[in-house]
């Protein structure tokens, strides 16, 4: 666990240092030419390297169309200026919307297919922009333009020195703010949802394409208020927008801490002020800022914050001597389930279904000739009839390769049927997708706890709580500013805190799931599903993994949700707790349903016996 | 026009060899190597240096690729291992290989000098017509050596085991070592041969640049643009993607104007990654392209289970 500070102390903190920021903004502007010149160029690095931290460290975004959308800014500001004669703080927010459009388009063109496709389309963005930048003639060719200049402060505000150093370092402070903002809203948790366990995002109802694109655009926002900064230093040529400076860019995030919020302005003061300050042959400089470079990333692959941290551990832990700790897991004893007790805790304190008589008219899901195929390969699912009773625990069981996720892939909405109509709470929704699945109350979790784990279980359970929040996106940009947010961080708190304490996970809540046993990923999956209040909850199996006690303390927390009206369907390998947990069962083998009904009815079917059960 | 298709054939091969250089690399082990173009630079520059000593040229071809593909070993033993070592997933090569990059040009600035020296030249003078159009023996020695290398590194990847295990190690490495893999020697061996192919082409290209520090520049970009031209899934595509860039550039330059080949190609490129985006080699077989996309939109969570 990192060390982290009491909640008290943060206001404290940030006034401090914002008072330190202005101290520094005060001494930079009255600095000599050279140093307001280096503080100019640093701070327009730093807001370039927050934003593009924003994508690549909160999103996993690594675009290099950085330099691309910095130089649209850049220029964009000296043409208004040079040949329309726009006032300055008219190109301003001019710049910023039309780059963050520019930035909306390009992320929506090449985040069709992410990882390195979209680094390569970013590339050439920016490679084709500084070609057109050098080879157009009112661009200025290689030549470049003259910026204009900025203006001084009015006299009574003379005795604050230089006017675009103030300029430039409060817009570095208003980039950093955002960033500050969205870490520390509950969308931090869905946007690294997004980027490691995309799946996980999309089935709590986050538009996560959506979500991706305007990140992407409000980033580009802000490296195209960089490039109206830039303007300022005195020439704009295309060398200055270079390909190579979006990697930069990119090595300033990572050599000062990817996903941090400082480490980007401290790499991006280092990558720019390093190569000014040190002057000694220049061969050897360069040769000395690479090895700079392998050394720091070598030894510390966290950058520079990492390091930070790295040390900031070490105090913390030879003042406090042994911190607080993770809680010892509960394993239950190695030894066989005992499927009477399983069965006891499920049907407790519930009239069986099955026992009801007659089948009941409304069903929680009902798939009806269900054909499905990935591509052009054999039908995985042929002709499937599968639905659900509401408040009913409904087992799903077959081998492996049987078509159990893919028929629960069908009902979540994350892949759509070939033939056949789903039913959900009665409405027909095989063409819709995951999200309005969840606004019909559907939930599901996955095979193999899909969570974000460098976050804790809480933070994770926060991410299933992401449409109990209204606006959250719009929302996170100013979130600790907000009352009302104030106000749903506290109700969001209470609900991830309800939502443990129901899976009996409380304990682990402030605990990486990355340092937390399987059985508590798998409660935290659970939780995450059910907090939102879903009327039906797909459950992958959520016992795969787990010792003899964490078994029945699983089916408690079924038996639960079952009284409370939530109609359950559990995906299976292991034939007995199915028959033991549920009141219906569906047997599927090789993409076609063997049996289907109450549970002891399938238990008693020859085909189930002798295929499924070898008895 | 056929003038135009030798002449970007050439250059191409030469695009093709150092996008190679940068696929083999990237192929097993998911990093990009920066410092690419700077391999093909040290090819030249070592056997330019070798070459002035008076050994025989040939020779001192022959040790600047091997000394290319030594670099590109240290490379991954210094630079990208630990990194990976700490999270396989993290981008903190990107940095470290640019560093290397930044060492090796700069390094060979101090040690050589930062303007371009003689490089010896194997195939002085003698051209062949082939139709209209006339190739140097250099040049058409270039298209050779090139396919025959990406042909036999194609070879070498589908038939033998080491090739195959490349593929493992791409796939999951954890896995690779669990069955008995030895990942950092094959990830290192990569390194090597991508810097062998880089050294390759700087011995075929030193000739017409003559050896300069700064060479790794210009000729990283257009590998890297060859590379995202052909797509990640074969090395060999790369290859393709080269010689597409040099046939586009020359084009370019012949029918547009003597600017055109800094732009034209990158259109080109932008319309084919609109229209597919894996890649272009991904037109070869649609069949498998479909299916793949179809399967891709369900996530490995949700394959079929």
């Amino acid at each position: 666990m990192r060390p982290r500070l009491p909640r008290a102390w943060r206001p404290a903190l940030f006034f401090l240092a914002l008072g330190a920021y202005a101290v520094f903004a005060y001494w930079a502007a009255h600095g000599s030419l050279y140093i307001q010149g280096l503080v100019l160029v640093a701070a327009v690095f730093g807001m370039l390297a927050v934003s593009l931290d924003m994508v690549a460290g909160m999103a996993g975004l690594y675009s290099l169309g950085h330099a691309g959308l910095f130089a649209l800014g850049a220029y964009a500001t000296t043409l208004l200026y040079n040949d329309r004669h726009w006032n300055l703080f008219v190109i301003l927010p001019v710049c910023l919307v039309g780059v963050g459009a520019v930035g909306l388009v390009l992320g929506a063109i090449s985040l069709r297919v992410s990882g390195l496709y979209f680094a390569i389309t970013t590339f050439v963005f920016t490679l084709v922009l500084t070609v057109f930048a050098s080879d157009l003639k009112f661009t200025g060719g290689y030549g470049g333009l003259i910026g204009p200049i900025f203006p001084e402060f009015p006299t009574w505000l003379q005795w604050a020195g230089q006017s675009v150093i103030w300029a430039c370092l409060v817009a570095l402070l208003l980039a950093t703010l955002i960033v500050l903002a969205i870490r520390s809203s509950p969308l931090y948790p869905v946007l690294l949802a997004i980027r490691d366990a995309e799946p996980f995002a999309a089935a709590a109802g986050a538009p996560t394409a959506a979500v991706r694109i305007g990140l992407f655009g409000l980033s580009a926002l802000i490296a195209g208020g960089a490039g109206w900064m830039f303007a300022f230093q005195g020439i704009v040529s295309p060398s200055q927008f270079s390909w190579q400076v979006s990697v930069n860019i990119l090595v300033m995030v990572i050599l000062g801490g990817i996903n941090t919020t400082i480490g980007p302005i401290l790499g991006a003061a280092f990558v720019t002020i390093f190569p000014a300050q040190v002057n000694i042959n220049p061969f050897w400089q360069e040769v000395l800022f690479g090895a700079l470079f392998v050394g720091v990333i070598v030894v510390f692959p966290g950058g520079f914050i990492g390091l930070v941290r790295l040390v900031a551990r070490q105090i913390a832990r030879r003042i406090g001597g042994a911190a607080a700790t993770a809680p010892v897991a509960e394993d239950g004893q190695p030894g066989i389930v005992d499927t009477a007790v399983v069965a006891a805790i499920a049907h407790a304190g519930v009239v069986d279904v099955a026992d009801n008589g007659g089948l009941s008219a409304t069903h929680a899901i009902e798939c009806r000739g269900i054909v499905f195929r990935y591509g052009n390969g054999p039908r995985v699912l042929n002709d499937v009839d599968f639905s659900v009773r509401k408040g009913t625990i409904h087992g799903l069981i077959g081998p492996n390769g049987s078509g159990k996720s893919t028929l629960v892939d069908l009902i979540s909405g994350r892949l759509h049927p070939d033939a056949g109509t789903i039913e959900i709470d009665g409405a027909r929704l095989e063409r819709e997708g995951v999200r309005t699945r969840v606004r019909h109350g559907v939930a599901r979790t996955f095979q193999s706890a899909v969570l974000v784990h460098e976050l804790s279980a809480q933070q994770n359970v926060q991410v299933g709580l992401y449409t109990r929040v209204p606006r959250l996106a719009g929302r996170s940009l100013a979130w600790p500013a907000l009352p009302s947010a104030w106000r749903d961080g506290r109700r969001l708190r209470e609900s991830v805190d309800d939502a443990l304490s129901f899976v009996g996970a409380s304990d682990w809540g402030r605990v990486r799931v990355a340092d937390a046993p399987h059985g508590i990923a798998q409660l935290t999956q659970l939780a995450a599903a059910c907090a939102w209040g879903p009327r039906t909850l797909i459950l992958d199996e959520p016992l795969a993994g787990l010792a003899p006690g964490e078994v029945e303390h699983a089916a408690s927390i079924f038996a639960k949700l079952k009284a409370s009206g939530v109609s359950i369907v559990v995906i299976e390998h292991q034939p007995r707790f199915v028959f033991a947990l549920c009141d219906e069962v569906t047997v599927l083998a090789a993409g076609e349903v063997v049996a289907s009904g109450p549970a002891a009815a399938v238990r008693r079917n020859d085909q189930v016996r002798e295929v499924y059960l070898g008895q | 026009m056929l003038q135009v298709l030798l002449s970007g054939l050439a250059i191409g091969s030469i695009y093709g060899l150092v996008g190679m250089g940068f696929a083999i690399a990237f192929y097993v082990t998911r990093v990009i190597n920066f410092a690419e173009g700077q391999l093909l630079m040290v090819g030249v520059m070592v056997a330019a240096w070798i070459a002035r000593t008076g050994v025989n040229p040939w020779l001192a071809v022959v040790l600047g690729i091997a000394a290319a593909a030594a670099v590109g070993a240290v490379t991954y033993l210094v630079a990208v291992r630990p990194v990976l070592a700490f999270d396989r997933f993290s981008f903190a090569w990107l940095v470290s290989t640019l560093g290397v990059a930044l060492i090796l040009e700069n390094g060979a600035a101090l040690i050589w000098g930062p303007t371009s020296r003689s490089f010896p030249s194997l195939l002085a003078g003698t051209s062949v017509h082939v139709g209209g159009a006339t190739l140097t023996v250099q040049e058409l020695m270039t298209i050779c050596v090139a396919l025959g290398a990406a042909a036999a590194f194609e070879l070498y990847r589908r038939r033998t085991l080491l090739g195959k295990l490349g593929m493992a190690i791409a796939h999951d490495p954890e896995m690779a070592t669990a069955i008995g893999a030895n990942t950092v020697m094959v990830a290192a061996s990569a390194f090597a041969l991508a810097g062998a192919f880089a050294g390759l082409a700087g011995v075929l290209i030193g000739p017409i640049t003559y050896s300069n520090p700064y060479l790794g520049d210009t000729y990283g970009i257009a590998g890297f643009v060859a590379l995202m031209i052909g797509g990640t899934a074969r090395p060999v595509a790369a290859m393709f993607g080269g010689l597409l860039l040099g046939v586009l550039g020359e084009a370019a330059n012949k029918l547009i104007n003597t600017q055109a080949s800094d732009w034209f190609p990158f259109v080109v490129v932008v319309v084919i990654l609109l229209a597919l985006p894996e890649g272009l080699l991904s037109l070869v077989n649609p069949s498998r392209r479909l299916l793949r996309r179809r399967g891709s939109r369900a996530s490995p969570a949700g394959a079929p289970g």
